[in-house]
């Protein structure tokens, strides 16, 4: 990102240093540049969203206490009261007050940095915050971390429009809150910075990257200052004792892969029915979702309300039999599913890992009980599942491996993760052609970017389009006599002239001959050539960058990096536009 | 702008420590109420309900040491030993110098069969520190981790822990009486009879001491005392077969032995001519079986042919009149028997006596 021109600042008028302290106003302006005040920006945003993060953890508790009981063991009245009730409320809230709080909020952060040029309004992060606390209190199979991802970037886009930043910096605010939001809500800083790149921004650049870890940093100094620094589970030893046990890794992410296709494939075909149905039924949706929730968890399975980390992390200690974990993966799916479509706000961070956990440590089990030779344990294995999910259904294959990484604290678990996460992706990609995130975005009506589809998207290359040199290549050095007499046989009418070994001139048949007729044939090619040399593109380059110089020269030489002045090619703008229109065909 | 921006914060930061105090107040309430109904199961050993309790009270206070340890008490109970260790393993990463943590881990490693673990572990909960009744409690984990040496057969470990253990015991005689069963299972018989007889320096009527002192004396050849120990341990309590049993062999030994002094020579040449006469019964009934069954009976055949030989001259008068024969039929005698005891099992009644006769004058023949 580019530093601003001073004229752009108009914004940071506002901004007046105390009487006394500074002596000029230019000083003061040119101190705080836009950039580095968007740096200063972030930190506050950090810290923001980090008490607001705090806050809607203290909201999902007090929802949780008041709604469901203070103990484990649940009565059945609340079980079935407590998701049913408050889904009403929540579709009221949803329909008559807070129609963006909808959903798990990753989208809305795309969406105003995408359409919106990072614009949320500030009652989406109330409504978030309100709907979501007493959705994910009161059972329903969500998570806190994309409504916390939303908040702080509803924050966020509220400060920055409280300090009139730039089009171009309030469009980059938003993504910067929700790295600091979900960094707060995962404890996990570098985690939220590597999905809001990978998922959200798409781009690594010095001037964001900056901005998003210091929102995250300073957010997560915040959360632990309040709740502590403790990991949301507690990490078992991990050991991987022979490689061979990376097949049964790979098995795992095979079963991975299957069961995010089914997450997915799920979402996909329940959720445009349930937007279809008429308007007076959303009213009741999420009520009957949680009353069906409550039924689950009334028949032997309340370990599927919420967001369940304890329960994650008691399978980590290998509390539950391989076929009861099995069991809860699948009802945690089908929780999920009812609590997602019918449009109760909540994230699907925390059941995705809930999810992979439990079926971690089921294969695992399974593996054990029939190769008891393998030295499996359920914590590893339900550390590397959460991690394959989040490849799997997710599809935030980089930030899945730092994620696991990250949250164990292990370094010699990264082997099996990437074996894993490697088997989910590729069979949820292959199986599932629209991650998750894009699905959303469509059934919603938006055209934002795919970053899976821009990560993945061919590039084309200067190589691509070049043709090799057709004609001769004059040397500046020779008399213009000499010159025409070279070309003589020659149909080509534009010329690359070497003028050194470095820097490249082009000349036309017919500027050659008028100037020789007009008595100079005893001059050089090079006195023909303007002061500006024609610049060189190497083959690696994007051909985008082509596209920058071929409407000002008729030819561009392509040359070697490991030798300037090796000739590869020629590049007009023909040949770039020709090789688009074949791009665009194919 | 930004000072404007830095005071919100900090209102902001104020507020939310207001909050902050308001819920951690409340959790730790919550906390309270569920763990003290844990402990109230617990102590009334149901199981079940103190880790449904326990488990509440972690939800508001997840690193609470006080509630992990009394869940992983309460999974103990319940046999829930996977989950238990990973509780205690947390606590122990924590506080490594926790007495009770280590202990509970050792039990679990021994449980488990990972005994080198468990060894350690209770190496830590013997030398760590225990809130209250530390001498106590060291030598309740000292005790449990001579029971596991002695089971695994490390006896010179559990020796060195036993004395330790000896040094520590003061005037308790049930800890002096169990320290002189460990001695006797390590084999360390005059170790044990020392703890033994300190167990009954305070009570002279413990059956158990009594039992164990003479058990050991007998083991160490000291049938005169044995015999005095387990008549007293069988006249307290009849029902004490092996002590009765051991009784009477030591008995028999005394009876037997032709060596012994302060006796007749009339009486010490019947005694030869009796002890001379079992062997050869013994002899018979042990061949008959072997020699058909299994092996050539060349060893057997060689000593009936021996025992024949010499039985003519087995008599009163001859005995009488060779001294050297006395010697010669008590070698024969005990060779028999030992002979007999490696290929027919180990004997009882006279015949265990002779071949205890025989190992204690081992040295003089």
């Amino acid at each position: 990102m580019g530093t601003q021109p001073d004229s752009q600042i108009t914004s940071l008028d506002e901004i007046q240093p105390p009487a006394g302290w500074m002596h000029s106003r230019e000083l003061w302006r040119a101190f705080f540049r836009e950039d580095r005040f968007f740096l200063v920006l972030s930190v506050f945003i950090g810290v923001f969203s980090g008490l607001a993060v705090v806050c809607f953890r203290y909201a999902i508790d007090w929802s949780r206490l008041y709604l469901l009981g203070t103990g484990v063991v649940l009565t059945p009245l609340r079980l079935l009261l407590a998701p049913s009730l408050a889904g009403l409320v929540i579709a009221v809230l949803v329909i008559h007050f807070f129609p963006r709080a909808r959903g798990s909020g990753v989208n809305q952060t795309k969406a105003a940095l995408y359409i919106y040029n990072g614009y949320i309004p500030f009652r989406t992060a109330i409504g978030k915050f309100i709907t979501a606390a007493l959705a994910i209190g009161s059972g329903h199979s969500l998570g806190p971390e994309d409504p916390s991802l939303q908040i702080g970037a509803c924050l966020a886009s509220a400060l920055g429009r409280r300090m009139r930043l730039s089009r171009e910096r309030m469009r980059l605010i938003a993504p910067v809150g929700a790295a600091a939001g979900l960094a707060a809500a995962f404890n996990a800083p570098i985690s939220a910075v590597l999905f809001v790149i990978e998922e959200v921004i798409g781009r690594w650049t010095a001037g964001i990257l900056g901005s998003v870890v210091l929102s995250a940093v300073s957010s997560v100094v915040i959360m632990r200052w309040f709740l502590g620094s403790e990991p949301l589970f507690r990490i078992p030893a991990v050991e991987l004792r022979r490689p061979s046990e990376l097949i049964a890794y790979a098995i795992l992410g095979v079963v991975g892969g299957l069961a995010s296709v089914v997450f997915a494939g799920g979402i996909a075909t329940l959720r445009p029915r349930c937007k279809a149905l008429p308007r007076w039924t959303q009213y009741f949706q999420p009520a009957i979702a949680g009353l069906l929730i409550g039924i689950i968890a009334m028949l032997g399975a309340p370990q599927v309300m919420g967001a369940g980390y304890e329960y994650i992390d008691q399978a980590m200690h290998g509390q539950f039999t391989w076929e009861f974990l099995a069991i809860l993966a699948g009802l945690k799916i089908l929780a999920t599913l009812l609590s997602f479509v019918s449009g109760t706000p909540g994230g699907m961070f925390a059941p995705t890992l809930f999810i992979g956990a439990m079926l971690g440590a089921a294969v695992g089990g399974a593996e054990h009980y029939l190769l008891p030779q393998l030295s499996i344990s359920p914590g590893t294995y339900a550390l590397v599942g959460m991690g394959v999910l989040f490849a799997g259904f997710l599809r935030v294959p980089m930030t899945s491996v730092f994620m696991v990484l990250e949250v164990s604290g292990n370094y010699s678990i990264i082997v099996p993760v990437i074996v894993a996460n490697t088997f989910a992706y590729v069979i949820s990609r292959g199986l599932q052609p629209l991650a998750i995130f894009d699905l959303l975005t469509r059934q919603d009506g938006l055209e934002l970017p795919s970053m899976e589809e821009q990560r993945e998207e061919d590039v084309l290359h200067v190589e691509d389009a070049m043709q090799p040199v057709q004609g001769p290549v004059l040397d500046a050095a020779l008399s213009l006599e000499q010159a025409l007499r070279a070309l003589d046989h020659s149909e080509f009418e534009q010329l690359l002239v070497r003028v050194r070994s470095n820097a490249w001139g082009v000349v036309t048949k017919e500027q050659l001959q008028k100037e020789a007729s007009a008595g100079k044939a005893t001059a050089n090619v090079g006195s023909l050539l303007s002061d500006q040399t024609v610049p060189y593109l190497h083959p690696d380059l994007p051909l985008e960058v082509a596209l920058r110089y071929v409407d000002r020269w008729p030819l561009i030489p392509v040359v070697s990096r490991a030798n300037f002045g090796q000739l590869e090619g020629v590049i007009s703008q023909a040949d770039v536009l020709r090789r688009y229109r074949e791009f665009g065909e194919g | 702008m930004l000072a404007l921006l830095a005071a919100l914060a900090v209102a902001c930061f104020l507020v939310v420590t207001g909050l902050s105090h308001a819920y951690e107040q409340q959790r730790e309430s919550l906390g309270t109420r569920w763990f003290s109904r844990g402990v109230a199961d617990q102590n009334a050993k149901r199981f079940d309900a103190a880790v449904t309790d326990f488990r509440a009270a972690l939800l508001y206070s997840r690193e609470n040491y006080a509630y992990q340890l009394n869940l992983a008490e309460a999974l103990i109970g319940m046999k829930h030993l996977g989950e238990a260790s990973a509780y205690l393993l947390n606590l122990w990463d924590r506080q490594p110098d926790d007495g009770l943590v280590n202990l509970e881990l050792a039990r679990i490693a021994a449980q488990q069969g990972k005994n080198d673990q468990a060894i350690r572990y209770y190496h830590g909960a013997v030398n760590d520190v225990w809130p209250r009744d530390q001498e106590f409690q060291r030598r309740t984990a000292r005790v449990e981790l001579i029971e596991l040496l002695l089971r695994l057969d490390q006896t010179a470990d559990a020796q060195s822990e036993l004395i330790a253990l000896e040094a520590n015991a003061g005037d308790n005689p049930e800890l002096q009486k169990q320290i002189g069963d460990f001695f006797a299972r390590a084999g360390d018989f005059d170790h044990a009879l020392v703890s033994y007889n300190a167990a009954l320096k305070s009570d002279k009527r413990n059956e158990a001491a009594l039992a164990g002192a003479g058990e050991a004396a007998f083991e160490l050849q000291r049938y005169f005392l044995a015999q005095h120990d387990l008549q007293a341990a069988t006249a307290l309590n009849p029902q004490d077969t092996q002590s009765a049993e051991r009784l009477k062999t030591a008995e028999l030994v005394l009876q037997m032995d032709p060596y012994r002094r302060q006796i007749s020579a009339v009486e010490r040449n019947r005694l030869v001519m009796h002890a001379f006469a079992t062997a050869g019964q013994r002899l018979q009934a042990c061949t008959t079986p072997a020699s058909a069954a299994t092996a050539p009976a060349s060893p057997n055949s060689d000593l009936t042919k021996e025992w024949s030989a010499l039985k003519p001259r087995i008599t009163a008068r001859d005995l009488l009149r060779d001294p050297d024969l006395l010697d010669s039929a008590m070698n024969l005698v005990f060779r028999i028997e030992r002979s007999m005891s490696g290929a027919c099992g180990t004997p009882s009644g006279p015949d265990l006596a002779l071949l205890l006769i025989a190992k204690l004058h081992e040295g003089n023949s």
